[in-house]
């Protein structure tokens, strides 16, 4: 599933690199490094119904996932977390985990064609 | 403020430290270090950070636990916790343990992580500066840091002291000239409950005899010829301080009984004037005379001298101080270092040797330019003895107070002009006017 909106804003990581760019490339870099290990978390988590270990991830995911601007899931990476800490609606969590990871593949591809 | 200012950053998260850190770093003054965990953390904390932002979070060990493991190891470094999320409780209990800051992270996470930092930065400054202050009125009035000594004669000027600090008894300080009279008359004073009012020292030699009157009590205009307007005089100026009379014993006789009537009276008029005005002032006075002398001569009047004395203090010469004398050098040569930005000086033992046999005429206040001006005769950082210099003005009263026999007063002599021509024999058998082989054999039999 491509899109062609764009699906992050770099308004935010560019107020704080004040014109370093080097800044924004390692930032980057670092939330394309960092976030596959944790989406991988959460599905591991989903699998073994480890609620902790998903809150956990969701909960790491956060600053990144709002400092690259992803705003379709500002709400997402916080549902996960809280229904993983509350382990209520825990139903929700596997339809959350696909909108996670389908929106952050078209994310990735787009931030490397950036 | 233009220190460098370290900065821990504690945070698990990578990206969020990173960014942290980028931003903190944007302050040229601002070393961020970052650590993500809180046992290495911990383990660094002796690197004494000014400020940590700690992540409440931690994989190892909960905010709570590190924020009172830093407090225990010390209590001033501020702790700004960032939190994932809001919990008011929690924020609570953290700002009731000693957090500076509560932060949660959302977008304006490092603005006011920013703003907290500039805070803190602003506050250990004002804290340094103020502490500093303290320390140097402390320093500046404290009797046990402005006046040096350990032996038993000043053991007993201290107890004496705290007596007289804790009264309000007028104090006569007694000493030869150069003992510090004034300072311990300020110790006294600042110490007191007192300490708050002014100080106001006059000293009787340094005022013609026929001024000191309006000196102490003030004149009405027109009092006398000059007296152009009407001026306050030293008592009333001490207002509910202290008046510190000084050289009390060269007062002449007429305004010894002035003096007199306005001590007992505790009110003076000014000259020319007719109102009376009230002293509230506790008087202390000094002299280096021995006022029971003068009183029997006749030179200071009986009554006058009780009224003076309540306390009195008798400052020891320092040739009586024993090693008192090398440990205030060490002091004044660590102060003329100090203030002059030079290095550490020391003294070598040959020099110790000789301001320790010195009599030190002018006692304390010649101490104080004999070794300044041996800090600045030295290249090096020891002071050998052939940097000392004695420049006393020998008066002769002070060397006969010695009362010793006319040979040993002859061996005094010989050796002292040795010393000033550094043992140019033949230079001093001139000048004494005696002969070479005097000398030759006095040094013989080491008698010089």
């Amino acid at each position: 599933m491509m899109s062609d909106e764009k699906l992050y804003d770099l308004e935010q990581l560019n107020a704080i690199a004040a014109g370093n760019e080097d800044f924004v490339i390692k930032m980057v870099n670092m939330f394309l490094e960092m976030t596959p290990g944790l989406v991988g978390r959460i599905e591991a988590g989903l699998q073994t119904q480890d609620w902790p270990e998903v809150r956990s991830a969701a909960h790491k995911m956060k600053p990144s996932v709002d400092m690259m601007g992803v705003k379709s899931l500002h709400d997402v990476v916080r549902s996960i977390e809280v229904n993983a800490k509350t382990e209520t609606n825990l139903e929700q969590i596997p339809e959350l985990y696909f909108k996670l990871s389908d929106t952050l593949e078209n994310v990735y591809e787009q931030l490397r064609n950036r | 403020m233009t220190d460098n200012f370290s900065v821990f950053v504690v945070e698990d998260d990578e990206f969020y430290s990173e960014v942290l850190e980028y931003h903190l770093s944007l302050n040229p003054d601002i070393t961020v270090t970052k650590f993500t965990n809180a046992k290495e953390f911990l383990n660094n904390l002796d690197k004494n950070p000014d400020a940590v932002t700690l992540d409440y979070s931690l994989p190892d060990m909960s905010g709570e636990e590190v924020l009172k493991k830093i407090k225990e190891y010390n209590s001033e470094i501020p702790v700004v916790m960032i939190s994932g999320q809001e919990n008011i409780k929690t924020a609570i209990t953290l700002l009731k343990d000693g957090a500076y800051d509560y932060i949660v992270k959302d977008e304006d996470t490092k603005d006011r992580i920013w703003n907290a930092i500039r805070n803190i930065r602003e506050k250990e400054g004002l804290k340094k500066e103020i502490s500093e202050l303290k320390q140097q009125v402390k320093k500046k009035y404290d009797f046990t840091s402005s006046i040096i000594g350990n032996s038993p004669s000043m053991k007993k000027v201290f107890a004496m002291i705290e007596k007289a600090v804790k009264s309000n008894i007028t104090v006569s300080i007694t000493g030869e000239t150069g003992t510090g009279k004034e300072i311990v008359a300020k110790s006294i004073h600042y110490n007191s409950p007192r300490g708050k009012k002014p100080f106001v020292a006059v000293n009787i030699t340094a005022i013609p005899s026929e001024l000191i009157e309006s000196e102490l009590f003030g004149h009405e205009k027109g009092a006398f010829t000059g007296a152009s307007a009407r001026r306050i005089g030293k008592f009333e100026e001490a207002g509910e301080g202290t008046i510190f009379l000084d050289e009390i014993g060269e007062m002449d006789i007429n305004m010894q009984s002035k003096l007199l009537r306005v001590l007992q009276e505790r009110e003076l008029t000014r000259v020319g004037g007719s109102g009376l005005v009230k002293v509230k002032c506790r008087v202390l006075s000094a002299t280096h005379k021995d006022m029971a002398e003068e009183v029997r001569k006749g030179n200071f009047r009986e009554d006058l001298y009780y009224r003076l004395l309540g306390l009195p203090i008798t400052l020891p010469p320092l040739r009586e101080r024993g090693n008192d004398t090398l440990v205030l050098a060490k002091y004044f040569i660590d102060e003329y270092a100090e203030e002059n930005d030079m290095g550490k000086l020391k003294l070598s033992s040959k020099a110790q040797n000789k301001l320790f046999k010195y009599p030190w005429p002018g006692n304390i206040r010649e101490l104080k330019a004999v070794v300044e001006l041996c800090c600045v005769m030295t290249d090096s950082d020891i002071v050998e003895d052939e940097h000392i210099t004695f420049n006393s003005t020998g008066s002769i009263d002070t060397l006969l107070q010695n009362e010793m026999s006319l040979e040993e007063y002859k061996n005094r002599i010989v050796k002292h002009y040795l010393d000033k021509y550094s043992n140019d024999v033949v230079n001093v058998a001139k000048r004494l006017d005696i002969g070479k082989s005097t000398i030759y054999r006095m040094l013989q039999e080491r008698l010089v």
